[in-house]
């Protein structure tokens, strides 16, 4: 355990999602307990030896077998993980903690599948297939859509999206509001991400921005449609239209800080460390224009787009004019 | 930068040189938009770089220092992706990029991701993306570093041919015998400035002689542990 690795936790400093949930915490049930568990666990679930350079790693006399154990045993050395598990027998019992050490190993088993089979197998890479959107500036989206897919925040919506439609199914008599509520809860997973648009670009990739004959708006368009995209496909089986509000608000929000704030993520880990009062606005506007699309009409996402528009052109104006924060 | 004050003519080779810090890649930098100068002005093919930054950006191909390229994306997805930006079709850019790919012996790495290709493999899809669009200015940082021969040879006959049809590049190096061979204007830098600037052929000795004299001696030193002394 090293002090690099306690600094993990601070990717879910400032995560709307992770907050929210902390907030529940006193009055939720079982659920947001493991799925609070699993967002502690997680930053400490990475692959350790992506971590070394792969020129000293092929130096190592590691046998595969070894290396396989190590990344297995990863997660074990954490003391976080020992602490979650013991506050799970201590407040509730122990069949309970034992169910969430199984939910965090297969969801360690699935992370270590995304790092580690893409390396050596491309074509088993799931993000080599994101398609390209089409239109010039189409590579850029499929670009960012593989990014955001390359973070967990979406991971924790698609378990909100499945857990909410096997609801709906397995429930005699789901509760109607409670997918509009749904459906808000999987755009706040991803709220954060829309105030860190930049997060996963390189230094490398802020120069091709800046030398391509595009403007400002562009760039933050590509990204707001891969996100957009992603968002409604989680959200299409709750509510499409309370998903979209928030989508559109949670961008619009977004643009500011992540323009002007340059908050670099890692991949495979939530996202995390963007403002606190930015991710309270962009909660606040999320949930009222969410509500005000499910409980009036469809007419409410027209003033949405119209200040969402504002957003990206302002912003993008702003692009143009001082050039993406960035070390380029 | 410090008073740089330089004209490359259209269809000319101009070799930018100067030791490690010198201000080279600031210069790149500079004429392709990514830097601003702090005073004076930086013209490309008539187009101010400050005031039409676009119209600019549309005309030129660049290699930068960092390359510029996504990890997220393969080698022939970077391609896929410039191509429509700079206002091909998307057949053209599917039939260019095949092209080039097989020009750069990249055909084989093409699917795989740039975050797992080999600094040569990145560097050629850099080269690439700034091929693809045939731009009428090219600005190459250190095209020649990295590479393979047959992609350097490949590469010295390409900048000859597009710049025998009206192609102005400007490139920097540290590879002296391929910009003797290569260039037709010689821009020399040192601490900022420049020092020498002239075609080939009214250099008084060898270029190397010439950047030894004006821009950097050689170091001489004893490394008596290693057994060997420099001069």
């Amino acid at each position: 355990m090293t002090y690099r690795d306690l600094q993990k936790l601070g990717s879910l400093a400032g995560n709307n999602f992770f907050l929210f949930v902390f907030l529940l915490l006193g009055q939720s049930g079982g659920f947001l307990q493991v799925l609070l568990g699993l967002l502690l666990l997680f930053p400490f679930s990475s692959d350790p030896l992506r971590s070394i350079p792969s020129e000293r790693l092929q130096q190592w006399p590691l046998t595969p077998r070894i290396a396989f154990a190590l990344r297995l045993a990863s997660v074990w050395f954490s003391p976080v993980a020992w602490i979650t598990v013991g506050l799970i027998v201590w407040t509730k019992s122990f069949q309970f903690a034992a169910t969430f050490v199984g939910i965090s190993a297969l969801f360690y088993a699935l992370g270590s599948l995304f790092t580690w089979v893409p390396a050596r197998a491309p074509r088993l890479n799931i993000l080599s297939h994101v398609p390209d959107f089409g239109g010039s500036i189409g590579g850029l989206v499929r670009k960012n859509a593989r990014e955001l897919l390359s973070i967990l925040d979406p991971y924790a919506g698609l378990v909100l999206t499945l857990s909410a439609t096997a609801y709906r199914f397995l429930s005699s008599r789901p509760e109607p509001d409670a997918f509009m509520i749904l459906s808000m809860l999987v755009a706040l997973t991803l709220s954060t991400y829309a105030l860190c648009l930049f997060g996963l670009d390189t230094a490398s990739g802020f120069t091709r921005y800046l030398l391509f004959p595009i403007r400002g708006w562009q760039i933050l368009l590509a990204k707001d449609v891969a996100f957009l995209t992603v968002l409604l496909i989680l959200v299409a089986p709750l509510h499409l239209l309370a998903g979209l509000a928030a989508g559109l608000m949670a961008l619009t929000v977004g643009h500011h800080s992540s323009v002007r704030y340059r908050v670099p993520q890692t991949h495979w880990r939530f996202t995390g460390g963007a403002p606190l009062t930015s991710g309270l606005l962009q909660a606040f506007l999320m949930f009222s224009a969410g509500t005000l699309v499910a409980r009036t009409n469809a007419w409410v996402l027209l003033p949405c787009v119209a200040l969402f528009a504002a957003s990206l052109w302002y912003f993008g104006r702003d692009m143009d004019q001082a050039g993406l924060r960035s070390d380029a | 930068m410090d008073r740089l004050s330089l004209e490359v003519e259209t269809g000319a080779i101009c070799a930018f040189l100067g030791p490690n810090g010198a201000g080279k890649s600031t210069t790149v930098k500079m004429l392709t938009g990514l830097l601003k100068p702090t005073s004076g002005e930086a013209v490309v093919a008539g187009l101010n770089v400050a005031s039409e930054p676009l119209a600019v950006k549309r005309i030129i191909g660049v290699l930068p220092e960092n390359l510029g390229l996504f990890d997220a994306l393969t080698v022939e997805e970077h391609l896929y992706l410039s191509g429509p930006i700079y206002g091909l079709s998307r057949g053209e850019t599917r039939a260019r990029t095949d092209q080039l790919l097989r020009a750069l012996a990249l055909e084989n790495g093409r699917t795989t991701f740039i975050e797992h290709c080999s600094y040569g493999m990145r560097k050629k899809t850099a080269l690439a993306m700034a091929l693809l669009h045939n731009p009428r200015v090219l600005f190459l940082d250190e095209p020649f570093e990295g590479i393979d021969p047959v992609t350097s040879k490949t590469l010295r006959g390409l900048l000859t041919t597009v710049a025998a049809r009206g192609v102005t590049v400007f490139l920097t190096s540290h590879i002296l015998t391929i910009v003797e061979r290569l260039a037709t204007q010689i821009v020399m830098i040192r601490d900022g400035r420049a020092v020498w600037n002239s075609r080939p052929d009214e250099l008084p000795k060898s270029l190397e002689d010439v950047y030894f004299d004006l821009v950097e001696p050689p170091i001489e030193e004893d490394l008596p542990w290693l057994g060997c002394s420099l001069s």
